[in-house]
Formats: C-alpha cells, sequence, structure tokens
C-alpha cells in the first residue's frame, strides 16, 4: 500500500474517470424539412507533451494545427447530416462580453451534466432520467450574428506522452510491476438549439482516440467527439458518414 | 499549491471517500429543513443535498448548484457565522447577533460570500422590510461574479427568538434566475417555524 | 551488482535516451524588443498557452476598465522600461482585494487592485512593475518550465526504480524542494532586476523595500486585532515558491542604499490622483473581507495623518461591523467626524443612523437616516432604512 501510495503521489495519476459518456434529449432530432445551420464556437483546444514526471508543456504547433485540423473534420464530418457548419466570427466589444457570458454559462450547465447527470455518484434525483438542460432563449441573440440554428461547443484537451514518459511506463511495468499512465485525451461536445436555448445533446470522452496533430487522427476525433450526435428525424445516430 | 495537491492525492488515495449525496425533496408537504424548526413547502423538482453547509443550514438545488440553489438557515444563533469558516482565528466571518437589523443581516451576507468565495463584485441591490414564517423579516436582493458567471440572488428571513431564519436563492443570472425565482418565492412564503 | 544498482543503471541508461531527443533551438535576444518571436518549442508553447489566457482576461468580468488608471500603470511601466520595451507588456488591472501581480511569458501583466491599495506611491508600483518586468525580460516562466520539467523527471524515474529494492522511496518532495529553492532565486532577481530599473528611472530605489516593510507592519496589525500571533515571521517551508518578505525587505534595503539613495522621486501626488477614481471601489472591496486589523492599517496609511471624509466614514464602517465593546460609539464619534469634515460620502449618514438605532438613540437616528434618502433617494435599501427610522 505504502508503495503504491508513493508511486502515485511520484507520478501525479491522473483522475480515473474512464467512460465516456452521451445523452441526447429524448425526442429530439434534427430536422428535415428546412435546411439547418451549425455555428460552432471557437472550440477550445489544448495539446501538450506529458513529460516522464507528469508535467504537461503545451505545445504551440500542435495545438494551432489541431484547432485547424479539428474543424475541417467537424465541417467535413456533416454533423447531424448538414454540410452548412459555419465558425463564429471573433467578436469586439459588447458583443464579444454577450459572447464570453455564455461560455461561461455552457461551462457551469456542462460541468452540472457531466459531474450530476453524466457521472454516476453525484446524480440528482430529478435528473436520473430525461434530459432538460438548457442556456435559455437569450442565446439567440449569439446566433444574429451570422445566423445559426443550432451552436456547437468543442472542448478538447491531448497531453502526448513523451518518449521520457513511455519509457517509464514500459520501465514501471516490466521492471517494477507498477502502472504509470501515459498520455491524457479528453473532450467533450455539446449541441444547443439557438432558438430555445435547450442544449439537445452532449457527449464526454475521458479517452479519446485519434491523434489530433494529424489530417486522419483529427477526423477520427471529430468522429469520437460527435457520437450519438441527434440524427435527422428517421436516420441513423452519429455524424453522417 | 503544488503541496497541497500531493497531499491531496496522497489522502484520495489512503482513504475511501465518503460522497455526499443528493436526495429528492417531498414535494407539497411541509417539509423541515437544516437543523430541524423551519419547514417549508416545495413544488416537485427540488433535490436537497445530505452535506449541511454550517450545523443549522441545508442546500437544495433545482438544476445543479452551480446553476441554481436555495440554502436554509436553519435558527442561527449568536455568535454563529453564516458559512463554515476555513480558520476560525484567522479568517473569521462575521457573526450573527440578535441586535441586527436586515440590512446588518445583508451586510453580513455579503461580507461572508465576498470571503469564502472570492467575490470582489458583490453589490445589494434592495433591501426592505416583508414578512417571513409570520414574523416582521427583511427581504434583499443581490448579484455577484464567481468564475466568470454572474450570479443573481433573492434573500428573505427574520430575527426570531433571538435566532436567524432565512433562506437565500441564488442563480445564474442568465435564464436561470428568472426560470425558478415564483417557486423559491413559493417556498419563502410557505415558511413556518417550528 | 544488486537489484540496486542495476536499478540505477537502468534508470540512467533510459532517462540518458529519453533525454536525446532533437535538439530544440535555445532563445536568444530580448522578449521585450520590438519584433520578437518567441523561439523554440517551449517558449511557443508557453506563449500560445499565455495568449489563450489573455484572450480570456480580455472579456472578464473583474477587468478594471478605466480609462485614467489604465493609462497611469502604463505610463509608469514606460518609464522605467522604455518605450520599446513597454509596447511588448499588455497591462491588466483585475479586481481582487489582493496584494499580487502576475507576468506572463508574453508580455502579458495582471495587477491585482489589492496591490494599488497598498503601495504608496508611483515609485512603489515602479518597484512592482520593474519586478515583473524582469521575469518577462530574463524569461523566467522558461527556466522554471525545464527545470521543474526536469525534478518531476528525475523523481518520476528514482521512485520508480527504488521499487525495485525492499525500501522503496517518494522522491518527490526532495526533488521539488530545490525546484522551489530555484523559483525563490528567481524572485531575488526580479527583485533586483526591478530594483535596478527603478534607479535608471530616477524613483527613490527605498520605496522597492518599503513596500515590504509595509506588509510585514499589516500582518502585526491584522493578528493584533485578531488576537493572535503575527505570521510575519513564519517560515512557510521548502515548498515557497518566494524568499519571506523579512529577506526582500532586507536585501533590497541594503541594495538601495548601495546604489546611492541621491534618487528621490515617488510620485505620490500624480500616484493619488491617477487612483482617485477607482479608490472608493477599493477600499470598499478592502473593508468588506471582515479583517478589521488589515483595513484600518490600510486606512491610516491612505490617510497619511489627514483623514478625508471618506476614509473617516471608511474606517467608522469597520467599527459598526465590528460592534463589539465600545465600537459603536467609536463609529458614532467616526461619522460625526466625516459630516464635520463637509466632503463625507452620503453613505456617513446612513452609517451614522444605523449606529444610533443600535445604541437606543431613536430619535437622532431618525433624523439622520433622513437625511440619508434625501442625500441619495435611490439607495437600494431606501424601503428597509424608512423602515429602520420609524423604528421598526
Amino acid at each position: 500500500m505504502a508503495r503504491a501510495l508513493a508511486m502515485a503521489c511520484a507520478l501525479a495519476a491522473a483522475p480515473s474517470l474512464a467512460q465516456e459518456k452521451a445523452a441526447v434529449k429524448p425526442g429530439f432530432s434534427m430536422p428535415v424539412d428546412k435546411p439547418v445551420r451549425i455555428l460552432v464556437f471557437r472550440p477550445s483546444v489544448k495539446v501538450g507533451s506529458q513529460s516522464a514526471g507528469g508535467l504537461v508543456t503545451p505545445n504551440a504547433d500542435w495545438t494551432s494545427n489541431a484547432r485547424k485540423l479539428l474543424s475541417e473534420a467537424v465541417v467535413a464530418a456533416r454533423p447531424g447530416g448538414t454540410s452548412d457548419v459555419v465558425f463564429m466570427p471573433e467578436l469586439e466589444g459588447d458583443d464579444a462580453l454577450l459572447l464570453a457570458d455564455y461560455q461561461a454559462l455552457f461551462g457551469a450547465v456542462a460541468d452540472t451534466v457531466l459531474q450530476h447527470r453524466l457521472f454516476k455518484g453525484d446524480r440528482l434525483p430529478t435528473k436520473k432520467t430525461g434530459f432538460e438542460y438548457t442556456l435559455g432563449p437569450g442565446v439567440s441573440r449569439l446566433a444574429d450574428k451570422v445566423g445559426g440554428d443550432y451552436g456547437l461547443f468543442i472542448v478538447t484537451n491531448d497531453a502526448f506522452g513523451s518518449t521520457g514518459r513511455k519509457l517509464l511506463q514500459i520501465f514501471a511495468a516490466g521492471a517494477v510491476g507498477v502502472g504509470v499512465s501515459s498520455g491524457q485525451h479528453i473532450g467533450y461536445a455539446g449541441l444547443v438549439d439557438l432558438k430555445t436555448g435547450d442544449l439537445v445533446w452532449i457527449n464526454a470522452d475521458y479517452q479519446m482516440g485519434g491523434d489530433v496533430r494529424e489530417a486522419d487522427g483529427a477526423a477520427k476525433r471529430a468522429k469520437q467527439l460527435l457520437e450519438d450526435f441527434p440524427a435527422p428525424a428517421g436516420g441513423v445516430a452519429g455524424a453522417a458518414r | 499549491m503544488k503541496l497541497k495537491l500531493i497531499i491531496a492525492a496522497a489522502a484520495l488515495l489512503a482513504s475511501t471517500p465518503v460522497f455526499a449525496k443528493w436526495s429528492l425533496v417531498q414535494d407539497s408537504t411541509p417539509v423541515v429543513v437544516g437543523g430541524g424548526k423551519l419547514k417549508v413547502i416545495a413544488a416537485r423538482g427540488w433535490n436537497r443535498w445530505s452535506k449541511q453547509p454550517t450545523k443549522q443550514s441545508e442546500l437544495w438545488s433545482y438544476d445543479g448548484p452551480a446553476l441554481n440553489q436555495i440554502q436554509f438557515f436553519d435558527g442561527l444563533a449568536e455568535g454563529q457565522p453564516m458559512a463554515k469558516e476555513r480558520n476560525k482565528k484567522r479568517e473569521p466571518l462575521p457573526k450573527f447577533t440578535q441586535a441586527m437589523k436586515g440590512t446588518d443581516v445583508a451586510e453580513a451576507f455579503e461580507q461572508t460570500v465576498r470571503v469564502t468565495q472570492g467575490t470582489p463584485d458583490f453589490a445589494i441591490d434592495r433591501i426592505e422590510p416583508a414578512r417571513f414564517a409570520g414574523a416582521q423579516g427583511f427581504r434583499f436582493l443581490y448579484h455577484y461574479t464567481a468564475n466568470e458567471l454572474v450570479r443573481k440572488g433573492e434573500a428573505r428571513g427574520a430575527i426570531v427568538g433571538g435566532k436567524l431564519y432565512m433562506i437565500t436563492y441564488t442563480a445564474a443570472a442568465l435564464h436561470y434566475f428568472d426560470a425558478h425565482l415564483a417557486q423559491a418565492q413559493a417556498i419563502m412564503d410557505s415558511a413556518k417555524i417550528g | 551488482m544488486n537489484a540496486w544498482q542495476a536499478g540505477i543503471g537502468t534508470v540512467l541508461l533510459l532517462f540518458g535516451t529519453a533525454n536525446a531527443h532533437a535538439k530544440e533551438p535555445k532563445p536568444t535576444g530580448s522578449p521585450s524588443a520590438a519584433g520578437y518571436a518567441p523561439i523554440g518549442r517551449d517558449e511557443k508553447g508557453l506563449w500560445a498557452e499565455a495568449e489563450e489566457e489573455e484572450r480570456e482576461l480580455k472579456t472578464s468580468k473583474l477587468v478594471v476598465r478605466d480609462a485614467g488608471a489604465n493609462a497611469y500603470v502604463r505610463h509608469v511601466l514606460c518609464r522605467i522600461t522604455g518605450e520599446e520595451a513597454c509596447a511588448k507588456v499588455r497591462i491588466y488591472i483585475v479586481r481582487a482585494p489582493i496584494f499580487n501581480a502576475g507576468m506572463f511569458p508574453n508580455g502579458m501583466m495582471r495587477v491585482y487592485t489589492g496591490l494599488l491599495l497598498r503601495v504608496r506611491d508611483e515609485a512603489e508600483l515602479a518597484a512592482v512593475l520593474g519586478h515583473e518586468f524582469t521575469h518577462f525580460e530574463r524569461r523566467h516562466a522558461l527556466s522554471a518550465l525545464k527545470k521543474e520539467r526536469n525534478a518531476r523527471s528525475w523523481a518520476a524515474w528514482l521512485t520508480v526504480a527504488s521499487g525495485l529494492t525492499n525500501r522503496p522511496h517518494n522522491y518527490l518532495p526532495e526533488f521539488l524542494a530545490a525546484f522551489y529553492s530555484y523559483s525563490r532565486d528567481q524572485e531575488r532577481e526580479a527583485d533586483l532586476g526591478g530594483l535596478k530599473l527603478l534607479h535608471d528611472a530616477g524613483y527613490q530605489t527605498m520605496a522597492a523595500s518599503s513596500v515590504w516593510l509595509r506588509q510585514r507592519d499589516e500582518k502585526d496589525a491584522q493578528a493584533a486585532a485578531l488576537g493572535v500571533k503575527s505570521l510575519k515571521d513564519s517560515d512557510y517551508g521548502p515548498f515557497e515558491s518566494h524568499p519571506m518578505n523579512v529577506e526582500r525587505m532586507t536585501y533590497l534595503a541594503r541594495e538601495a542604499q548601495a546604489m546611492g539613495t541621491d534618487k528621490s522621486f515617488d510620485g505620490l501626488t500624480d500616484f493619488r490622483q491617477a487612483m482617485a477614481p477607482i479608490w472608493p471601489m477599493l477600499i470598499e472591496d478592502q473593508i468588506r473581507l471582515n479583517d478589521f486589523g488589515a483595513s484600518e492599517y490600510l486606512l491610516a496609511n491612505l490617510a497619511r495623518g489627514d483623514w478625508t471624509g471618506s476614509l473617516l466614514y471608511a474606517r467608522a464602517e469597520l467599527y459598526r461591523a465590528r460592534a463589539k465593546g465600545g465600537d459603536l460609539l467609536t463609529a458614532e464619534t467616526l461619522y460625526r467626524q466625516a459630516i464635520a469634515r463637509g466632503d463625507a460620502p452620503a453613505g456617513a449618514w446612513r452609517g451614522l443612523g444605523l449606529t444610533l438605532t443600535r445604541t437606543g438613540n431613536q430619535t437622532e437616528a431618525r433624523s439622520t437616516l433622513t437625511e440619508y434618502l434625501k442625500r441619495n433617494p435611490d439607495a437600494p435599501d431606501r424601503a428597509m432604512l424608512s423602515a429602520i427610522a420609524e423604528g421598526n
């Protein structure tokens, strides 16, 4: 016990939330009778390198590439069957402050869903089933800039184990019999109805696949982020192939 | 900071964590909150947290505490703070006294939130006399920013038998505060002591 | 060869292999020079991360946007760094009642309002800005990153390797202690770098030391009011990122004298004038922390022997909130002094009225509160105060 404790302390083990979870608002499906525009809010993307000792160093090139590749991959994935995917432009002044307000609110709503709905240990009894979460109809003000029927929020955080970290992992397992994690790949995404503010879909994954530094890896990641994305009515769930 | 993380990690690994739980609040019937004297009636949809913020208080939430919450103060006695003190000797919180007026209670509440949550833009928007639990008391409105999210709040309370009975409703200013304000006010209206 | 030796041998071999990654270019030149761009993977990574933080800070609800205060703080920085270097720094004043400032590797600087409340004059402000600028100029964040990364990697390898022996040992604490020692050295370097900038710009060099002298006095005042032992001389141990205040106060005074104390500009008038518009907010944020000792100490420093109506009012508020022993009588007296001066804020009448209610002088309470409501008809607690004035 003491040995495992010492190891874990030194290695700053990653949190053990292993499962991916998704939820869709019951009864919701993407409309088919009219064109649908999805407005993507600036994705929160962080890519870094995890050292042998567990410290993550941010990597500028990986991060900017990942942002670009993920954005392209999300468009190419035709979420919900639509190809009309636009990105929120840079805003100034009061518009920027309003956007920041809603991003803070989305963060609080997403955290709430992850902690009190998807994660078993801390569920609210009134939220065990169903899916009633919203940003409120005021969010439509954000759609007024470029138009948009649904707003897509994306967050990914990747730390790739360095060579040193991987070697430590092998050595620890082989010679000592202790598990050392390498790399951390977390992501979640949510879709908001921009008229009502209702959160219609969320997907979280604490062990994402796909190397976001490369085009095909980013495509794989985009597909995973959009897992169980609401289908067009009568269609198949997930991003269109 | 880093040392604290290491110690926290060690503590987590060494002990079995005891999670506080949420349970459903029974609706449409008087429920006792906090220490045992205050009773309220709520509509369906509220959850109560098993962990008590302080000995005489209780926390409810409709959608999740980051989005909205109701806190009940069930007979705060002379000399007691409104929240748990991190360090009684070095970081004391304002203490309730029987001589307080509504304005004093609001000021003590403001200072408590400022100190415990680090919210420098806390502001009281309104204070007025109001009936609460059959007694002459007060009502005040407030707002503050925490984690870049603006919260609005309404509080209603009274000092009865030398003790403070108060209910505070705090929620995200965007959408959430308005969404359940009527329900929160109904809960406050229904309050009875003893 | 025993298991321990085998283990260490393997560790060194593997660690050596792991460290033989592609050589990254070492950053050179001055980060504050016009046109400087980050060099190498680590510096680029830190700048990119800082840019994201700055993006969020721009829209933060707690940034103080008062044009005058911002222009003034910027002007002080430019005085000590020169215009070219100053152009590479963005200063954000953040509302928080703490004595702190922070520098990011890309030139973003955060100055908390609690710090603006505590520095006495322009020279002291310049000392702090100079300290932060030195962190930026000397790339401290980058070297600290490398240092910490190495420390943690070595600790991880040695700890795991010790698992091969029958006495496993967690090496992290000792390696972190070494890292924090390095961090403290960086702070000393920033202090001395800032002091030089201060001197070269013609400011009173003792100002740097004074900041820490008064921090210690503040701790004393805080503790005295609480009836506890002052923490000013407590050594926080090996994991503290900054040297103890007493050490900083001392070497800054010694160095200041060695540099020569011929320069005496402190910019007191300009400083007080520039801060005046935001002072009421800063004072309010401080006195609402339930920290009687520190707050009274800071108010006395702001007064410098000349208690204005606003400062008397603020002090009275402290006594009214504490309300122990003779505090309410002291509060009453202070409010009266504020009112007598003629420059008291309307709140002085509110405070006096509420105090008189508590001490049983209902008649005068009523007239005083009525006077307050005349002066501040939009008072948020108008309805409550009217009721209190009527004796309810």
